[in-house]
């Protein structure tokens, strides 16, 4: 009988269940990574029609962020600005730039650019700009380090658990509403002191502000 | 530890409190409706697709999903920002509009919302002064016939598509011949409009085209209303009725509250006065004699149910009966006397009538419907003037001059071939024409027929001539004037969606006149009214209306002796017999005259009487029926008409004349005995798609069925003389009547005044006993037992700004449905088609659920609007195996769409049945897919010769809708809510998409300080904008100061099935009926509150606590008891 199954078979039951086990909690993991908005979403960053650059137009040159997103603070939606507004610098600046033939095309012939969409929440979210930056939280907590990127990337997941984790505490992103737009702006450049005060100035804010940031359904889901 | 829910035994004296004829008869169909508990479908699998082949289908599905996982990734969508900015705009911010909705001779003022260019809901404008904001629903449905994919998308002639240049220039042609003959043989056909603009170019053209004739035509018409005041007063006057004046209030025949012009005002008048704040407020008592059972019924203390025919008598009766103390109206009295005499009825019941509205006064109020001959409004007229009215409940305004021709001196003209060009602005005679007139081959007689419609190819198209499409009026320039005369304007929120064109742009192309663009002809009428100031103009598109506009009253003095002449020529009806039955014609609620066809929401909107939907019946009453042994109430015949639970209704045919209609056949309790009811405006042939919605034999046909062909010149509104013979089939009609009976709880909770008086808790009396405490809990102290259910609330109810609650007035609710539609248009309800409601399946997050009470034969009826009760305690919660329901801080049990897996538990665990699940992708699915039984798949069907799964693959928010469906229909959406697909419950959500609205805008306007709280009133439901009752307020109850709270303080304030724990956010204030002692009909109790009252109950506190004592073991005390 023993020429039948030769002596290493023994092990087989054994070595099957290790290895299905391995190679379950590998694909098991790796969907779990793989697919979340983490590694999904973050660092998207696709080719835009026109090559504006933010850290050009906010960082160098100090524009603030609503010259241009002007809906921001009124509107669940953070605008892209119409060609007529770029045109008001555009016209006298690089005013022949063959890089901004789409912008004069588009002013000129009405035809609106082709932004690529960056960021986005799922249809069934309904994120609320207005809301936010009115009340001390800055464009920097979900986009990033906008101002320094050349061509706009997803910096952060924009996940449920993304929203909820700053809605469990909403202290750590409160800041002075005058430093809204400000996107290098922090209490110091010691992290450990930085912790500090915006810890304790998040707090004063969340009592004298009657911060309740919302954790149910209906905050986001309607 | 299980709660027994207390024991219902049947009262002694029977039942008293029922909802349909099968539950009264307590039939074995409806004791099946109600111990299934499930509707059709919920509980078993009934549908024609085998398991086997279910499993196929899904295999194949899955089998589709993997091929396509790899296009999980997002798509690469774009941005596209305006090219150049427009003023005052932010994207995402909706933008408010002022307009008003053009009724026949009045419109309702509205404000519209307007998000990124569409409009997306209409509300009433409450900056008018005297204007709550209330509308109706045909106001609110109005929205959707924007979006109607079957409405007229180019300009035909002789059939074939032409550019619409072509078209305009033909008319500017037309104008320049007619010129030329000034207007000999030409004719036009209008309908009734209170436009001032109208008015001005007809007046225009009149001058100009002399010999232009000029005929209207309304089937519905509600011009009588100023015939008989100009009669009575010998001026042109019109009646302005103020309802909010009127303490005694008696209706000869007239739905003021349903069917007449302008309810919506009437009823936000009358309901003001049925709310009581304390038990020593006034109330008005409203009287009402009819025949049909109306909503004015519905509402009215006493009313006498009588054949149309027989209310001019009455009217006579009651008017001697008061006229005779009167003085200078003996010869009125004399004319009167022979009238009354000619008809019978309950003389105590008249003179304790006439007896009370001579206590009243001048602030009685006296009025007559539409449908009734001239002398009964003589009638009410008189009374008003005899009783001192004049001036406090009714006012008499100057009147335009209307055009006076009429459809037959029309048909007449064309049958003489008298008339070369017809122009016909709006309507669509070839449907509704009195039969007599054969109008469609009267319309095809002239050379030239021009017709401005709406619809793409209704009944009325003109085969051989021209048909230009009519412009919605939220896309067309236009003005109107309200029922007190305030002048609105009718402002447009989009371009005509397919270069359709107004009836003042046609009007003044075929007039030759030099102004031909609608903004500039109605720029010039404001001009000429308030003259050419900008800012006046631009301040009254801003507000709306123009101040100070409001008709001044004019003083009348009576004419007794033409009134007297005018009544001498009365005519009254024969009586009908079992022989010789009464047909009385009706305009629908839900389809208006026909105008409403495809309208989907109207279709599924139930008639507030019969809760009969996508369908008319022939109404009957009961006594009627069984002498005629039709219906149900034929028991020697035997034949069940409803099978598990659904009805097949017999068919009768209606002989009228030489007419026959033939529809199924609906018994009412109440209606007046020989008396056939049948509604107007269904069974519309070419009105499209929505319409044409209904299987029979294998046949799709229209919904319901078309009664025109039975109204002729002479009986447009009563015919006597008609016979009704049962046929031996049936027809499937779907009501939502018998959906989640309560099983005779006391849910509606009435008294009569003196009651309320006496005991102002009475509704509190009227709570079932509480839940058991167990000893254990009883033994540490508990007082009341703990809920069934954890409520994790309780933990945050103190911490939280807000917290929601809404309170309903069962006083003020007259049970319109404004609020229904309301919330379909606010919420994207979809409609499901007659088939998906028959299974139970309807989606309305809110219904108006209605009880009949009291004698079968005349009994009350009570409304209720039923919605979810938001539940702090919810039973839906604890079952969700999900979470996907649960609630939020503020006390709003919400719905998370996006967990929700269809387990339906939720539903199946809700006492008040207000859950909806969405069986099918009704957002998906193609129209003519509303038909059913028998669903198509995607996986096989076929749309513009395109496999449907590939076309909902590439657009997956399309599903396998036509394009031009889905193109339109979108836009109706509110993007504030999810659209949800199949296998979704849903549910009223107290909108919450406006509370969230509200919270951001007021934390927006806070910035950093503590600001949060939103004030009292900033949050109108959807259901509360609309009701023109203000009957629903919603707010913070945490706040003792709101509205809200001020109304749950009220003694009438109690909770629908208290005793389950649940807590409902949604109270009740319960009703008070205002009877008379005095009248024959007077009933000691409600007859809802009689249940309960036998049930050895009563009004008086301490019978109760007896009652208590020998219930339930051990529970000493009764809640709300003290």
């Amino acid at each position: 009988m023993s020429d039948i199954f030769p002596k290493w078979t023994n092990k087989l039951p054994l070595l099957i269940v290790v290895g299905a086990s391995l190679v379950g909690t590998a694909v098991t993991a790796g969907v779990w990574y793989y697919f979340t908005p983490k590694y999904t979403r973050v660092g998207y960053q696709p080719k835009q029609p026109v090559a504006f650059s933010h850290k050009i137009h906010a960082d160098q040159l100090g524009l603030d962020c609503r010259y241009c997103h002007n809906g921001v603070e009124k509107s669940w939606y953070s605008n892209v600005p119409a060609a007529s507004l770029c045109m008001n610098c555009h016209n006298q600046v690089l005013k022949d730039d063959p890089k901004l033939q789409v912008v004069r095309d588009s002013f000129n012939e009405g035809k609106p650019i082709p932004w690529v969409q960056v960021h986005k929440v799922p249809d069934y979210v309904y994120f609320n700009h207005s809301v936010h930056v009115n009340r001390g939280v800055s464009c920097v907590e979900c986009h990033g380090q906008i101002n320094h990127m050349d061509e706009v990337y997803h910096a952060k997941s924009l996940s449920m658990s993304f929203c909820l984790d700053c809605h469990r505490n909403p202290e750590k992103a409160l800041r002075p509403l005058e430093h809204i737009t400000d996107l290098d702006w922090k209490w110091s450049d010691d992290p450990k002191l930085n912790a500090e005060k915006q810890q304790a100035y998040g707090l004063e804010m969340v009592h004298k502000m009657n911060v309740q940031s919302s954790q149910s359904c209906s905050t986001c889901h309607r | 530890m299980k709660t027994i829910p207390p024991s219902q035994a049947e009262p002694k004296s029977g039942q008293q409190y029922w909802r349909s004829m099968d539950q009264l008869q307590d039939t074995p169909e409806f004791r099946q409706w109600l111990e299934r508990e499930f509707p059709e479908g919920a509980s078993e699998f009934v549908d024609p697709v085998s398991r086997r082949n279910f499993v196929k289908i899904m295999s194949a599905s899955f089998l589709l999903a993997g091929v396509g996982l790899t296009g999980c990734r997002r798509p690469e969508e774009h941005i596209l920002p305006f090219s150049k900015m427009p003023e005052d705009y932010t994207h995402g911010v909706s933008q408010y509009y002022a307009s008003a909705y053009p009724t026949r001779g009045s419109a309702i003022p509205l404000v519209v919302r307007a998000h990124e260019g569409r409009p997306v809901k209409v509300e009433g404008n409450s900056q008018i002064p005297g204007n709550k904001g209330g509308t109706d629903q045909f106001a609110q449905a109005s929205l959707l016939n924007l979006y109607d994919v079957d409405r007229a998308k180019g300009f035909t002639k002789d059939g074939a598509g032409v550019d619409r240049t072509v078209a305009l220039d033909a008319l500017s042609k037309l104008g320049a011949d007619v010129t030329a003959t000034k207007g000999a043989g030409l004719s036009f056909l209008l309908e009734r409009s209170s436009s001032p603009s109208r008015n001005r170019l007809q007046k225009a053209i009149a001058t100009k085209l002399p010999q232009a004739k000029w005929f209207v035509y309304e089937p519905v018409d509600f011009d009588i209303h100023r015939q008989a005041a100009s009669t009575v007063f010998g001026k042109a006057v019109r009646p302005n009725f103020q309802l909010g004046a009127a303490k005694r209030i008696l209706s000869l025949d007239c739905d003021f509250i349903g069917n007449e012009q302008d309810a919506y005002t009437h009823i936000h008048g009358f309901a003001k006065n049925r709310k009581t704040k304390t038990a020593h407020d006034d109330m008005n008592r409203l009287y009402t004699v009819e025949a049909l059972y109306s909503l004015t019924g519905a509402n009215a203390d006493h009313r006498m149910r009588a054949a149309a025919s027989a209310v001019l008598p009455i009217a006579a009766k009651i008017a001697v009966a008061i006229l005779s103390q009167k003085t200078g109206f003996s010869s009125v009295v004399q004319a009167l006397e022979p009238i009354a005499a000619q008809g019978k009825a309950d003389e105590t019941w008249i003179t304790e009538c006439a007896k009370d509205l001579v206590a009243g006064g001048n602030h009685s109020l006296i009025l007559a419907g539409y449908q009734q001959p001239l002398e009964v409004h003589l009638i009410a007229h008189v009374l008003n003037a005899a009783l001192g009215a004049v001036g406090t409940t009714v006012s008499y305004l100057p009147a335009v001059e209307p055009v006076k021709g009429t459809i037959q001196e029309l048909a007449t003209a064309l049958n003489a071939g008298e008339v070369s060009t017809l122009v016909i602005l709006g309507g669509n005679p070839v449907y509704n024409a009195p039969a007599d007139l054969n109008w469609i081959a009267a319309q095809a007689k002239p050379s030239t027929v021009i017709r401005l419609g709406y619809s793409a190819k209704d009944e009325s198209f003109v085969k051989k001539g021209w048909n230009l499409p009519l412009a919605h009026y939220l896309e067309s320039w236009g003005d109107a004037r309200t029922s007190d005369g305030t002048l609105v304007p009718v402002q447009p929120l989009i371009q005509p969606l397919f270069g359709a064109v107004t009836e003042l742009e046609v009007l003044a192309r075929i007039g030759g006149l030099s102004k031909i663009n609608p903004y500039d002809i109605v720029r010039e009428t404001f001009s000429t009214l308030e003259g050419g100031d900008e800012n006046a103009w631009r301040k009254f598109l801003h507000d709306g209306y123009l101040a100070g506009s409001a008709a001044k009253a004019v003083a009348v003095a009576i004419s007794a002796g033409n009134t007297a002449d005018a009544l001498k020529s009365a005519k009254v009806l024969p009586a009908p017999s079992q022989n010789a039955l009464e047909v009385v014609f009706q305009r629908s609620y839900s389809l208006d005259d026909g105008r409403f066809a495809n309208n989907g929401w109207m279709q599924e909107t139930p008639n507030p009487i019969t809760k009969v939907v996508w369908d008319n019946v022939v109404l009957v009453s009961p006594t009627t029926a069984t002498a005629l042994g039709v219906g149900k109430f034929d028991t020697a015949a035997k034949t069940p008409q409803a099978e598990q639970g659904k009805f097949y209704n017999q068919v009768v045919e209606v002989t009228v004349g030489s007419a026959k209609v033939k529809g199924p056949v609906w018994i009412i309790p109440g209606m007046a005995d020989n008396v056939i009811g049948l509604e107007l405006g269904y069974g519309r042939p070419d009105a499209g798609r929505i319409a044409q919605s209904q299987l029979v034999n294998d046949q799709i046909v229209p919904a319901g069925f078309n009664v025109y062909p039975a109204r002729t010149t002479n009986n447009l509104h009563i015919a006597t003389g008609a016979k009704l013979t049962g046929l031996s089939e049936t027809y499937p009609v779907a009501s939502t009547q018998e959906h989640g009976v309560m099983e005779g709880r006391s849910i509606i909770r009435e008294a009569n005044l003196d009651q309320y008086q006496k005991q102002p808790d009475f509704a509190k009396l009227m709570n079932l006993h509480p839940a058991p405490i167990s000893p254990a809990l009883k033994d540490k102290g508990v007082k009341e037992a703990p809920s069934m259910y954890p409520n994790p609330l309780d933990a945050w109810k103190d911490k939280a700004v807000h917290q929601w609650g809404m309170a309903i007035d069962l006083s003020a609710c007259v049970g319109c449905t404004a609020c229904v539609v309301a919330c379909q248009s606010e919420n994207n309800v979809p409609i499901v088609g007659k088939d998906q409601v028959r299974r139970g399946r309807e989606m309305s997050w809110i219904r108006m659920d209605r009880y009949f009470a009291g004698d079968v034969l005349n009994p009350q009826i009570a409304f209720q609007p039923m919605l979810c009760q938001h539940c702090e305690a919810a039973p839906c919660e604890s079952v969700c195996p999900v979470n996907a329901t649960a609630h939020d801080e503020e006390g709003l049990n919400v719905m998370a769409y996006n967990r929700c897996v269809g387990t339906r538990y939720c539903s199946n665990n809700c006492p008040y049945k207000v859950r909806r699940f969405n069986y099918l992708d009704y957002n998906k699915r193609p129209l003519n897919d509303l038909v059913g039984p028998h669903y198509r798949t995607p996986l096989t069907a076929t749309v513009e010769g395109e496999w449907a799964m590939s076309r909902w693959w590439k657009s997956p928010e399309k599903g396998w809708r036509s394009d031009e469906e889905w193109e339109l229909l979108k836009l109706a959406k509110n993007p504030d809510v999810t659209v949800r697909m199949r296998g979704i419950m849903e549910k009223c959500s107290f909108c919450v998409q406006r509370i969230e609205g509200a919270k951001i805008a007021q934390k927006v306007k806070a910035r950093d300080t503590d600001n949060v709280a939103v004030p009292d009133g900033t949050i109108k439901t959807a259901c509360q904008q609309a009701c023109p009752a203000d009957a629903i307020v919603f707010g913070n109850i945490k706040d003792p100061h709101s509205e809200v709270s001020q109304w749950k303080a009220q003694d009438r304030d109690y909770s629908v099935l208290e005793f389950l724990l649940t807590k409902p956010r949604t109270t009740y204030l319960a009703r008070i009926r205002n009877q008379n002692k005095a009248m024959p009909d007077y009933q000691e109790f409600p007859g809802t509150s009689k249940e309960w009252l036998d049930r050895e109950n009563s009004f008086e506190a301490h019978g109760h606590e007896e009652h208590a004592g020998h219930e339930a073991a051990g529970q000493e005390t009764k809640k709300g008891a003290h």
